[in-house]
């Protein structure tokens, strides 16, 4: 705009230039720092620090691979669930009168904090049947009761890795917390095919399967891969759920549980670091994909 | 004094230059009328006048004072968008109030100038209500009203008719016509209609791809075009164009096109002669082409015979649309008329407004016919 | 965006076929809301009841209710005083993200400069970085700039650890990705001549954006307070990291406390969960509308 000084955007954006300096930035570079010093970032060690997180040295104080497969598994499961089963309540609520209602029941977990949820599924899953909701059931049929968050096996078959019972378990809290939102969106989206491509669908003779997969899903793909994409990024820094739950004990560690102990616990800030980064890292691609997407959403209106 | 003068003013988007060169005065109080086909620079040339836009090189100066560097709300000028871009959470009044407002005029002046200017414009009943309430027509006139309250020294007007229906199209440029005979203020409007610039204008500036290429007043534009494009543009129906040459056959000069003849009546044989073996484009318009039995007195007839493709009876007249070899002509003749579609016909040329210009650059060229009374 | 109906609806099919879409539905929504339930009733339930029935019985034995949990939390537990910690924890920090990231998305909306677009694909971007990361730097950074003063009225240190100045500075910088790319794609979807028409009406920049584009944008700014009050409400990680005091706790930190120290004694667990989920409920609630806006203006443009 003509007459207006060179410097008048920076100073409407110092502050959260600063802000995001000071929280963000600044502890990104000093967390890549540490990563290449040792446990008091005292020395420099290179890749050291990495190269522990790929061997695995010392499971049982820090059990690198158990949680870097158990955050893959994260990403597999948490999101395989949370995105179909929206897109289904999706399309299934979107015939209902009581749509509204029924979204918004299923929203609510979102609107809980992860430490009352943990308490609720603590509550639930409890392995005395007469408090805990599951075993109830467990053993109404017949069943013995079943220790839900702290079982690292698969029933008779026993864990395969981190395919766990536990580890299943947190998913499926993590499912129902996320699932609102994956149904809410993906609503939304829903709302903007227009009924006479289905219409015309279902006069050509398609089932309601083949209008689902042929139709539907296609036009949706973009906010699908939005959805998508968010969820594995949150699976990716899944943190508060897996902490406050079980502490990452039994073998539920993540990547940033892990980390948060050897942080705070080991206080072995190197190795903590680089576990901090490789997370990092790790979402970057994501968010690439997810911003280029919203850029070419922005080009195309 | 606001007069406004654009001199060499240029604008580059990047590689692309969407106006060149733009050079202009526009006299104080004067209706200027911008017009073109669209992307012809138009607009951007009005955003520049306003300040929205940045000018790459030349300068624009008002009332005398250079403005180049001067932010747009310092130059003293008022617009009205085509969208009219009323702050919607806003009443009428506050919205026409805004700009005072923010300009610290005393509570009482404000009201005073809005109440002024709603009267004007016969929009007083609507001051408390919320531009959403509105309908198109009403919301064009709080726009108006906006800029009529601020006093300015021009008023630019972006294509302000076009969100409407015909109909009030038609009403609402009387309106504004009626609205600078009030104020005296310069208006520079810009539009895509010529009928909008012929009605409205003191003078029209006709501009295509970013080139000004005429100035002067609607019916200079409309008798004296000084290129084929103005000539095609202006003027509705569109004037008749075709290729040709002027031959000589033995005794007799003709005016030739593509399948097309017309022989030069001998008393105007002096005129046509200098461009004799000229590549030209002719231009006739569709009103001096007419019926053999309804000729208006004076002209000096030139004969053609051609083929009526289509007629449309417009009640005062009748179009026709002729077709000779590959050459398609638009007359406008008499409603009395005995030509029928399909058949053939003859109709009388108006050699005295013919007009013809250069082949390859389009520029006018001079034929000194001299005008029958 | 198509003006006709959605594609869901207009089909005629009768009730009794529509009868398995209906079951597979509410069983969803049961099943939803069932721990949430399990919850708040056993909040209410004597301490022994607990511990020897079901929930489920609550509704069989209505004597077994009572309100005892509530009052030893909200009495004992000091619970009450960590609601207020919560509250003053977390309006400021909404307040201030919303602040500071509007002015920065008017910025990045309307105004032209170098680099404009990388600022902001970087702000965004900052997205990835993992919060529990930037703990450790953070707390550091707190611990060297601790102002030991108390701060007058709301109690805890000027600055630094321990201090609610802290907590909205951290709040509002970790929130300030989301809240920035809210508003400025929110910004960026008002018509262009509004804004010129307020600058050529003699609007400076500021006035711009507060008289036009702030009143437009309510909507915007509704869905960005409600994400960011929920997501600082809920928070526990920040609380425990760089607060430290436990005068000042808020709800969060509070109820980990209580977990660690009573363990399965569900009585107070339960009353204390459902307490801390009652402002964001109600929060939740009221502003439904806004919540799915704000999302679909993060998540999905048009």
């Amino acid at each position: 705009m003509i007459g207006r000084r060179w410097w008048t955007p920076w100073m409407w954006m110092t502050p959260a230039l600063a802000l995001v300096s000071v929280f963000l930035v600044y502890p990104s570079l000093d967390t890549l720092r540490r990563s290449l010093l040792d446990e008091r970032s005292k020395a420099f060690v290179g890749l050291d620090n990495y190269r522990f997180i790929v061997e695995n040295p010392q499971p049982l104080v820090a059990d690198t691979h158990q949680a870097l497969l158990t955050n893959a598994l994260w990403l597999v499961v948490f999101t395989g669930l949370t995105v179909p089963f929206g897109l289904l309540l999706a399309v299934l609520t979107g015939r209902l009168r009581y749509e509204a209602a029924s979204k918004s029941a299923i929203f609510i977990p979102m609107a809980v904090s992860f430490v009352a949820a943990s308490v609720i599924w603590r509550f639930m899953l409890d392995f005395n049947p007469d408090i805990g909701t599951f075993n109830a059931i467990v053993t109404r049929v017949g069943g013995d009761p079943v220790a839900w968050l702290q079982d690292t096996g698969l029933g008779p078959v026993g864990g395969i890795g981190p395919l766990q019972l536990n580890n299943l378990m947190l998913m499926l809290i993590g499912v129902w917390m996320w699932t609102g939102f994956a149904l809410v969106v993906l609503s939304a989206g829903l709302k903007g095919i227009s009924s006479e491509v289905i219409e015309a669908a279902r006069v050509d003779g398609a089932t309601e399967r083949q209008i689902l997969f042929r139709i539907i899903i296609p036009i949706l793909r973009p906010t699908i891969i939005v959805v998508t994409t968010t969820l594995l990024i949150y699976a990716m820094k899944i943190f508060d759920l897996v902490w406050v739950t079980t502490g990452g004990r039994f073998g539920t560690d993540v990547v940033s549980t892990l980390f948060f102990k050897q942080a705070f616990i080991n206080r072995d800030f190197g190795v903590g670091a680089a576990l901090a980064f490789i997370l990092l890292a790790a979402v970057v691609p994501l968010m690439a994909i997810s911003v280029r997407r919203f850029q070419a959403e922005e080009e195309r209106a | 004094m606001a007069g406004i003068v654009f001199d060499r003013v240029t604008k580059a988007f990047g590689d692309s230059l969407a106006v060149r060169e733009f050079s202009l005065e526009v006299v104080d109080g004067e209706f200027l009328v911008l017009v073109g086909p669209s992307g012809c620079g138009k607009s951007t040339t009005l955003r520049m006048l306003a300040g929205l836009d940045e000018i790459t090189s030349g300068t624009i100066s008002i009332g005398g004072r250079e403005v180049n560097s001067v932010a747009a709300k310092d130059r003293d000028i008022a617009m009205v968008f085509q969208t009219y871009a009323l702050y919607p959470h806003m009443s009428v009044f506050d919205n026409m109030a805004f700009g005072l407002k923010l300009r610290g005029v005393p509570r009482s002046d404000i009201q005073q100038r809005v109440q002024q200017a709603a009267a004007l414009l016969g929009i007083e009943e609507l001051l408390r209500r919320k531009p959403g309430q509105l309908s198109g027509g009403q919301r064009q006139r709080v726009a108006l009203g906006r800029a009529i309250v601020r006093e300015p020294a021009a008023f630019l007007l972006d294509e302000p008719l076009s969100n409407l229906d015909a109909k009030l199209r038609v009403q609402t440029r009387a309106e504004i016509s009626r609205l600078h005979q009030r104020l005296g203020t310069t208006f520079v409007y810009v539009t895509h209609d010529q009928v909008e610039a012929m009605t409205m204008a003191t003078r029209i500036a006709v501009m295509n791809e970013g080139v000004l290429q005429q100035v002067g007043s609607p019916q200079e534009l409309y008798d004296r075009p000084t290129n084929v494009f103005v000539a095609g543009f202006i003027g509705s129906p569109a004037m008749n164009v075709f290729e040709g040459t002027v031959r000589r056959e033995g005794e007799r000069l003709v005016v030739a096109g593509d399948g097309l003849e017309v022989e030069v009546p001998p008393e105007r044989a002096d005129s046509f002669a200098p461009l004799e073996g000229r590549a030209l484009t002719f231009g006739m318009r569709p009103e001096h082409i007419h019926d053999p039995a309804y000729v208006p007195a004076g002209i000096v007839p030139a004969l053609l015979d051609a083929d009526v493709d289509i007629t449309e009876l417009m009640g005062n007249e009748t179009f026709l649309h002729l077709q000779r070899g590959s050459t398609a002509l638009l007359a406008r003749v008499d409603p009395r008329t005995g030509a029928r579609a399909g058949s053939r016909t003859s109709v009388v040329m108006d050699l005295t407004h013919l007009r013809a210009f250069d082949a390859a650059t389009g520029l006018a060229v001079p034929l000194e016919v001299p005008a029958t009374v | 965006m198509t003006t006709t109906r959605s594609a869901s609806s207009g089909h005629r099919v009768t009730w009794w076929q529509r009868l398995p879409l209906h079951a597979v539905v509410i069983a969803v929504v049961v099943l939803w809301s069932i721990p949430t339930l399990g919850l708040l009733v056993s909040s209410f339930r004597e301490p022994s009841a607990i511990a020897s029935s079901g929930w489920w019985q609550a509704f069989t034995h209505p004597d077994q209710l009572t309100l005892a949990n509530y009052e030893r939390v909200l009495g004992e537990q000091g619970m009450g005083r960590a609601f207020v910690n919560s509250l003053l924890i977390t309006v400021p920090a909404t307040v201030l993200v919303i602040l500071v990231a509007a002015h920065a998305a008017y910025a990045l909306a309307w105004m032209r400069f170098p680099a404009r677009g990388l600022i902001f694909l970087v702000i965004v971007g900052l997205l990835v970085v993992p919060l529990e990361t930037t703990l450790i730097p953070v707390l550091r950074l707190f611990s060297h700039t601790t102002i030991e003063r108390e701060l007058p009225l709301l109690g805890g240190n000027v600055f630094g650890t321990a201090s609610y100045t802290g907590m909205w500075l951290a709040h509002a910088g970790y929130g300030l990705p989301f809240a920035v790319f809210l508003l400025r794609n929110f910004f960026v979807s008002l018509p262009r001549d509004l804004v010129e028409a307020a600058h050529l009406d003699g609007a400076s920049d500021l006035q711009v954006f507060w008289r036009v584009i702030l009143p437009l944008s309510l909507p915007a700014i509704a869905a960005l307070a409600i994400f960011q009050f929920l997501w600082v409400w809920n928070d526990l990680l920040i609380a425990l990291v760089l607060l430290g005091d436990p005068t000042l706790a808020p709800m969060t930190l509070k109820i980990t406390n209580l977990v660690s120290s009573f363990g399965t004694s569900y009585q107070v667990l339960t009353a204390a969960a459902f307490l801390s989920m009652a402002l964001p409920l109600v929060v939740f609630f009221a502003f439904q509308r806004f919540f799915v806006q704000g999302m679909l203006a993060g998540a999905v443009k048009g």
